[in-house]
């Protein structure tokens, strides 16, 4: 077993190997600048992802969607035959997530907004929204955060998220618009979307018991 | 120079996370790999890509990793199946030490977690702090350095006799001390009773609890019994966690104390 | 320079997480090789489309050739992508345990073989 692991490993390598060798010839690109300049942006990756990749993006976050509903619905099926017992507050944690919380969710709207001009874009900035949303939800417990919150707006507010990036997506290709208010509207519903899915994950994750 | 630097950091902090025993080590330890990859891709002039795996593989991955264990809420309880002790039923756990560990879980407010293993690799477990109990008609033997608490039930180790040939145990079980060295070995009671039923071996070195077993259910006529050690059906407690050894032993006088463990053993061992 | 070492990285990454999928023997641990595995076939495009002295790919960096920016795309939604996957594996791995009581794969065959316990 363990040698044919080995072996499996090494072809794997001898593989990637080749495929750095040059043996393989790279298609033809057209210039990063001539993107860019086409889809009124800076940053030519936020182009390539919205503009000339779109459809490919799209589905991306179709299968987003569709793990953090199987996510859900697979956490719901699970039985849980004691409830936890609530988790001690520590004042250091909710101070601090107090004064944290504010500058993330601006840092992270920045890097969504300013995604088609710098490093960026909506894909980072909803991992730093969970992850902010993360911390609200250890330092306030999350059983008395999702009572303020209303789970079944948080639902429809991430299946929003993603009815208004196809909805954007099918108006540009219905219009042909090319511009940096499209990148910026795509690159905020797209960082809405993966944080709101982010969190509802980890917050099913923190409150189902979810003991491995 | 640099990027070689944050490189070698990179794939040191990779084979470290992932040669560790303890899963929380482990998950640490990718999430920095991940930070420090996060650094490599600055180095290639991908600042996009940086921050998003800084974001994703630092923030949430190391967060679901460590939301999924839980590891200080839980009791993991390394367990030899063994009948009327620790035994799946359906897809419950019953038994008597079940009973006990279940209800010590509830005082210290922890839930427990049944790993089934082979009693060889019970105090590997122990040691490495992969599981925090052991249990399964347990009993000490020289040489394993782990803590035990009270003895729960008294028993005697014994010598069975069915037939000619040589004495076989279990790997790891008591009775493997009583044998000569390159005697032949079982990972478990059910192959030990398998192979004293073909007439593999003549005999076995094992507790009254399964011998009584085997003689009820007729897998096993023996033809001659002969004492060998008083002992006691105990649980093994890692040798780090010594405030659980405390904790369960004040709990198991308790419940001698109050009459209800012999209540227990009356309805589990009839 | 910085793109030789970071194919070799990007090579003993996948070699060191697979090792781990194929050789350890709890799921968890199973998953956490496939995420360094993952990471190393990331880091293997991303090293790709570096090209020596090779800018950020944005606009008005100044002059000399930048990296290209294709990889980095395709790439930044993998790492998403691995994050969501990663939850339903684990929400696989939890349900695997609460009904089995076991992570241990070994276990999980030997007791597919001899049947599992029916209800």
């Amino acid at each position: 077993m363990k040698a044919l692991a080995a072996v499996a490993l090494v072809g794997l390598m001898v593989l990637l190997a080749l495929g750095v060798s040059g043996v393989f010839p790279r298609p033809a690109v057209p210039s990063g600048e001539d993107i860019a300049a086409e889809w009124g942006a800076k940053n030519v990756v936020a182009a390539i992802i919205l503009g000339v990749r779109l459809w490919d993006t799209l589905f991306e976050i179709l299968v987003y969607a569709m793990t953090m509903v199987g996510v859900k619905l697979g956490l719901r099926l699970l039985r849980w035959e004691r409830p936890l017992p609530p988790v001690a507050e520590t004042p250091l944690l909710r101070r601090s997530a107090d004064l944290l919380l504010g500058p993330i969710v601006v840092f992270a709207l920045y890097v969504a907004v300013s995604g088609h001009l710098g490093p960026g874009g909506g894909f980072p900035a909803g991992a730093i929204l969970g992850t902010a949303l993360l911390l609200l939800a250890l330092a306030k417990g999350v059983e008395r955060l999702s009572a303020e919150i209303h789970e079944p707006t948080l639902e429809w507010a991430e299946y929003g998220a993603i009815a208004a990036v196809l909805a954007v997506a099918g108006a540009l290709l219905l219009l042909g618009r090319r511009g940096s208010a499209y990148l910026i509207a795509a690159n905020l519903l797209i960082a809405l979307e993966v944080g709101i899915g982010a969190w509802v994950v980890l917050h099913r994750f923190a409150s189902s018991r979810g003991e491995v | 120079m640099g990027m070689v630097l944050l490189a070698a950091l990179t794939l040191a902090l990779a084979v470290f996370a992932l040669t560790q025993r303890r899963l929380l080590w482990g998950v640490i330890g990718v999430g920095a790999h991940s930070l420090a990859l996060a650094g490599v891709y600055l180095f290639l002039a991908a600042p996009d890509v940086a921050l998003t795996q800084a974001a994703v593989g630092f923030g949430l991955v190391t967060f679901i990793y460590l939301l999924a264990l839980r590891r200080t809420g839980k009791l993991t309880v390394a367990a030899v199946e063994t009948p009327h002790l620790l035994h799946q039923e359906n897809e419950r756990v019953a038994g008597l030490e079940w009973e006990i560990l279940s209800r010590f879980g509830n005082q210290l407010h922890r839930d427990v977690e049944v790993m089934w293993v082979p009693r060889a690799e019970i105090p590997a477990l122990l040691r490495a702090g992969d599981a925090d109990i052991g249990a399964g008609a347990l009993f000490p033997r020289e040489g394993e350095a782990l803590l035990l608490s009270r003895p729960i039930l008294p028993t005697r180790i014994v010598t069975v006799r069915c037939g000619p040939g040589p004495v076989g145990a279990v790997a790891g079980d008591r009775g493997q001390d009583f044998l000569p060295p390159g005697s032949t070995l079982y990972e478990d009671h059910a192959a030990l009773a398998h192979a004293l039923r073909r007439g593999e071996v003549g005999g076995a070195v094992a507790d009254l609890l399964h011998v009584r077993q085997w003689v009820l259910s007729g897998e096993v006529r023996p033809r001659e019994t002969t004492d060998v050690e008083e002992a006691a059906f105990r649980l093994a407690v890692a040798p780090t966690e010594e405030d659980v050894l405390r904790a369960l032993d004040a709990f198991l006088a308790e419940l001698e104390e109050t009459g209800e463990l012999a209540q227990l053993v009356r309805r589990y061992m009839g | 320079m910085e793109g030789l070492a970071a194919v070799a990285l990007a090579i003993a990454l996948v070699g060191v997480g697979f090792w781990t999928l194929i050789v350890r023997r709890n799921l968890i641990w199973k998953l956490l090789g496939l995420n360094v595995g993952a990471s190393g076939a990331i880091l293997f495009l991303v090293a790709l489309a570096h090209r020596p002295g090779a800018r950020p790919p944005i606009v008005g960096l100044g002059p000399g050739p930048s990296a290209d920016p294709l990889p980095h795309a395709l790439v930044l939604t993998a790492i998403v992508i691995d994050f969501a996957t990663l939850a339903l594996a684990l929400v696989y791995v939890i349900f695997l345990t609460e009904h089995r009581h076991t992570q241990d794969v070994r276990r999980l065959e030997r007791d597919e073989e001899r049947g599992w316990p029916q209800p």
